[in-house]
């Protein structure tokens, strides 16, 4: 559906030194695919979106979209984003305040060059979008006169209108309040799994992308780190950056004496002693290896309690040295050998508290080695 | 005059350029288009001026001769010296006069509970509706010998004589100094408004007085954004000319305009050489003061903390000592309005120039108004005006609406128009006068003495205020506006037409009506650029009140600024609701 082929563009500032920007990076979108670009603010997310949107002139590379080159570096084609059929909404929702929710929804219509509409048609037609978006009753209403979360619906509809081959958002929900964005997150959802729009999602919110993604690209300082289900991401980060960057997570510093092979499992040796550990990458012979573990995947049990049940692997003292408690569950600090410390989350109601002595217990599946970044 | 704007609150204002310094520009044809048009309207008058400095036309104008007579007559002798210091006590003395009183009126405005503050801004943009010639008569006649001044001092004192005279340095600081204290005020209180109150909440909160908290929180803050603007008025006045030529050269106090003036309207043949070398000469003065102020406002800006939201700060309760500062308030307005308008009425219905008096209630007629209004001259004379203020604000708007547009959206060598569209600012409108005459006797078609040629000059004057009015409009355009439209299927035009023009069209409109107010209040350029049949209003009134038609002027006078102020209103209604401040 949608090809991106190493893309690449550099930014330079106004001092000539080179600020960011995109370094070949390619990806493919598939049809009906809900795609997302995820990653720190400046990491080239936004450029590459608004280089598939034409709003961006990528420096080298191709985009195509549908089989048809809307970008090519080589041959010199460069669609301007007006004839490119894509649909977007904005950060900033780029309402027109000039014009009413009709004008504003309608706009795509009226500026048609393959067609004209007369105003009854456009009228139906924006009727028929803002029905889907639950904004029909808002029709005649000034831009000016609606709600952050309105203006959001009314951004989305308007990118709807043309029935575009391909929609993007750019940080669509980063402007709303907290609970606005979960709902219009789910609301988003179903409406991408209605129409099947094909769409690529930029986000810098882990948890939006999580939700919402049928595929996440993960990238940091221009290229794409990791790209995978949001359960491959979450799982079997492939870098301690996607593991830091996505969600809360321990990391241990350990080596391996011999190279072991991808999606295998081999002991680490650790300033806290020798752990098993689930290999998401191929890693030579000597590597100084990172170990991740989600704190919720890290079995905790006061140690005056029998041991009955808790693997003799991958199983280690230690105290306690924080509790926090955050209402739905309970995150413990507990210092390990050598002054190591590990974060770990468990549902609340456990019987232990601050300077217990405690085992710990890192599965091995959830036990993930990467090479150090 | 100086013309700007801050941004707007609310969701508009957001400023645009998401990603600082690009590599890749866009770039557009349009661009050269414009700058070709720029390079003609701005660079031709330069070169003409400095060819007419250093060459001699024979007396059958056929032959030129290069010479430095000109430039050396700078420094034969102590004239330009002598010159260059009278201006530069003028300009002082006027510049601190304005800044003094217009910051007083913008702390007391913007910062404190006095009652009527809120009318301050509206009486500040109404006075520029009373044109500058007129605003200056009305000022001698106060002063005057047997102006009301001298009749009170003269009943105070005691004295048999006028205890002063108007006519030299003193009376043209007051006159000139009060005439900007308007502007000294908008400017101010634009700074205080930039300024986050915060700032002077936390020292009330550590127990500072008010007095204390102006001292040492307010003035030292404002303290550089002040200094810019006092800058800026004292390269006004340097370049002023009404006040010079009207109350400076019968007294024979002499400064570089109405010197550069003189020597082109009073002598035979006229002096274009010389008057060249000295407008060159005043001209590089103006350049370096420019600097200064480019410095200034530098330095004033990393003070300036926008607060956004229209967040206005709890005013300072003065207590009783507000209706000090009202009283204040309400003697300014009296200075600046009143008493003006007083001295103009009063004269406009008199038979012949008669000073305020209980008698002279009983000789009041309103012959003068009729003669005026049934006067073919008058009523050309104000087409003529008319057409010159809506020329050169169609013409100054249009252009640098586009021109800004291709600059503030950062297209490949714009910045060159922008450069190009500010580089006027360095004319003082008595120098570009002199260059533009000159130009347009060498084209080879008849434009000298047409209205088309006072619009063409005024719109080179004024360009670089259009620039500010619709660069500060375009950036309240966040550029997602004009992408969701592009992405939306609507090519550049279109997106042009439909969505920027409409939005930034009350930045526009307030720029026009400051065009418009500027360029027909304005004396010092088209007194040099009229022809016979096309009398501008401010050209006309200078004539009269220099044929001793006192009555008449006055009469003139008055209808004429009826009608500016009320497009002075509508600019103040209009610049209020786009959100632009008037600077």
């Amino acid at each position: 559906m949608l090809n991106v082929e190493k893309i690449w563009k550099q930014y330079v500032s106004e001092d000539g030194t080179p600020g960011g920007g995109v370094f070949g990076e390619s990806f493919e979108v598939a049809e009906g695919e809900l795609f997302t670009l995820l990653g720190p603010s400046g990491c080239g997310k936004t450029t590459t979106l608004r280089s598939i949107a034409g709003l961006e002139e990528p420096d080298g590379g191709r985009v195509t979209l549908d089989g048809k080159d809307i970008f090519n570096s080589d041959t010199g084609v460069a669609v301007p984003s007006y004839n490119r059929d894509i649909g977007m909404v904005f950060q900033s929702y780029a309402i027109w305040p000039h014009m009413t929710v009709l004008e504003n929804a309608g706009y795509p219509l009226k500026v048609s060059r393959t067609r004209s509409y007369s105003n009854a048609e456009i009228k139906s037609k924006v009727q028929e979008v803002l029905r889907t978006v639950g904004m029909e009753d808002y029709i005649d209403r000034p831009a000016t006169q609606l709600s952050g979360g309105q203006q959001q619906r009314l951004a989305l509809a308007r990118a709807l209108t043309r029935e575009p081959k391909l929609l993007l958002l750019d940080e669509p929900l980063s402007n709303l309040d907290a609970q606005l964005r979960e709902q219009m997150r789910g609301e988003l959802q179903r409406l991408q799994r209605e129409t099947g729009v094909t769409s690529i999602y930029v986000t810098h919110d882990q948890s939006e992308a999580l939700a919402l993604s049928d595929r996440i690209a993960v990238m940091n300082e221009g290229k794409i780190v990791q790209l995978g289900t949001p359960k491959e991401i979450y799982q079997r980060p492939t870098s301690e950056f996607v593991a830091n960057f996505i969600g809360k997570t321990n990391l241990i510093h350990g080596d391996v004496h011999t190279a072991v092979g991808v999606n295998a499992s081999a002991k680490v040796a650790t300033p806290i002693g020798d752990l098993l550990a689930y290999f998401t990458a191929a890693i030579p012979a000597q590597a100084r290896i990172g170990i991740v573990i989600r704190p919720e995947n890290i079995v905790i049990q006061a140690s005056a309690s029998s041991s009955d049940g808790m693997a003799a692997e991958n199983r280690f003292e230690g105290k306690v040295i924080r509790e926090v408690y955050l209402g739905e569950i309970e995150e413990y600090e507990v210092m390990l050998d050598h002054g190591i410390i590990v974060t770990i989350r468990t549902s609340p109601g456990k019987p232990i508290s601050v300077d217990d002595k405690v085992l710990v217990h890192f599965p091995p599946e959830h036990t993930i080695a990467l090479i150090e970044d | 005059m100086e013309a700007a704007s801050k941004a707007g609150s609310g969701d508009k204002a957001v400023f645009a350029q998401r990603l600082p310094g690009t590599a890749s520009q866009k770039s557009s044809w349009i661009v050269y288009v414009l700058l070709t048009l720029l390079i003609l309207m701005v660079v031709p008058p330069l070169i003409q001026l400095l060819q007419t400095s250093l060459y001699d036309r024979s007396v059958d104008g056929q032959t030129l001769t290069f010479t430095l007579e000109h430039y050396l007559n700078l420094f034969v002798g102590t004239r330009f010296l002598e010159l260059v210091l009278n201006t530069t006590w003028y300009s002082v003395g006027s510049a601190l006069f304005a800044i003094v009183l217009g910051t007083m009126q913008a702390w007391i405005v913007e910062r404190t509970n006095t009652p009527l503050r809120k009318y301050v801004f509206l009486f500040s943009v109404i006075s520029l509706g009373i044109p500058d010639v007129l605003y200056t008569i009305s000022w001698i006649l106060f002063f005057g010998r047997s102006g009301p001044y001298n009749e009170i001092m003269m009943f105070l004192t005691g004295a048999t004589e006028p205890v002063f005279s108007v006519f030299g340095l003193w009376g043209m600081i007051i006159i000139e100094g009060v005439g900007w204290t308007p502007l000294a005020f908008l400017l101010i209180s634009s700074v205080f408004t930039s300024t986050d109150a915060s700032f002077e909440e936390a020292s009330t909160m550590s127990g500072a007085t008010i007095s204390s908290t102006f001292r040492r929180i307010t003035l030292p803050l404002a303290k550089p954004a002040v200094l810019a603007v006092a800058i800026l008025l004292f390269i006004r006045t340097f370049e002023s000319f009404e006040v010079p030529t009207l109350v400076g050269v019968p007294g024979s106090f002499y400064v570089l305009t109405s010197d550069i003036f003189l020597e082109v309207n009073r002598s035979f043949p006229p002096n274009y050489g010389q008057a060249s070398a000295f407008s060159v000469g005043l001209m590089l003065i103006v350049i370096g003061m420019l600097y200064f102020y480019f410095q200034a406002t530098k330095q004033a800006a990393q003070f300036q903390t926008i607060t956004g939201k229209g967040y206005r700060p709890r005013p300072m309760d003065l207590g009783n000592l507000r209706f000090v500062t009202a009283a204040i308030l309400v003697l300014l307005f009296l200075f600046i309005i009143v008493i003006p308008m007083i001295m103009i009425i009063w004269m406009s219905l008199q038979d012949f120039f008669r000073p305020i008096s209980i008698e002279g209630f009983s000789t009041m007629t309103l012959d003068n108004y009729a003669k005026a209004l049934t006067s073919s001259d008058f009523g050309e004379s104000i087409g003529n005006t008319l057409y010159l203020g809506v020329g050169a604000a169609a013409l100054t708007v249009s252009l640098s609406m586009v021109c800004a547009w291709f600059s503030v959206r950062r297209y490949k060598h714009a910045w060159l128009i922008d450069q190009l569209a500010t580089l006027p600012i360095v004319f003082p409108s008595i120098v570009l006068g002199v260059a533009m005459i000159r130009l347009y006797l060498n084209l080879p078609f008849p434009i000298y003495g047409t209205v088309l040629a006072i619009i063409i000059a005024s719109a080179i004057r004024y360009m670089p205020y259009g620039m500010r009015y619709a660069h500060a409009g375009i950036l309240q355009v966040h550029t997602e506006l004009e992408e969701a439209s592009s992405i939306s299927g609507a090519r550049q035009m279109s997106t042009f037409f439909r969505i920027v023009m409409p939005l930034i069209t009350p930045a526009l409109v307030t720029c026009a009506l400051f065009i418009f107010l500027i360029a027909v209040r304005s004396l010092s350029l088209p007194i040099l650029l009229v022809g016979p049949n096309t009398q501008v209003l401010s050209v006309t009134l200078y004539t009269l009140w220099l044929d001793g038609q006192l009555p008449q002027t006055a009469a003139i006078g008055v209808i004429w600024t009826a009608v500016m102020m009320i497009f002075s209103t509508i600019f103040y209604i209009v610049s209020r609701r786009s959100g632009m401040s008037v600077r």
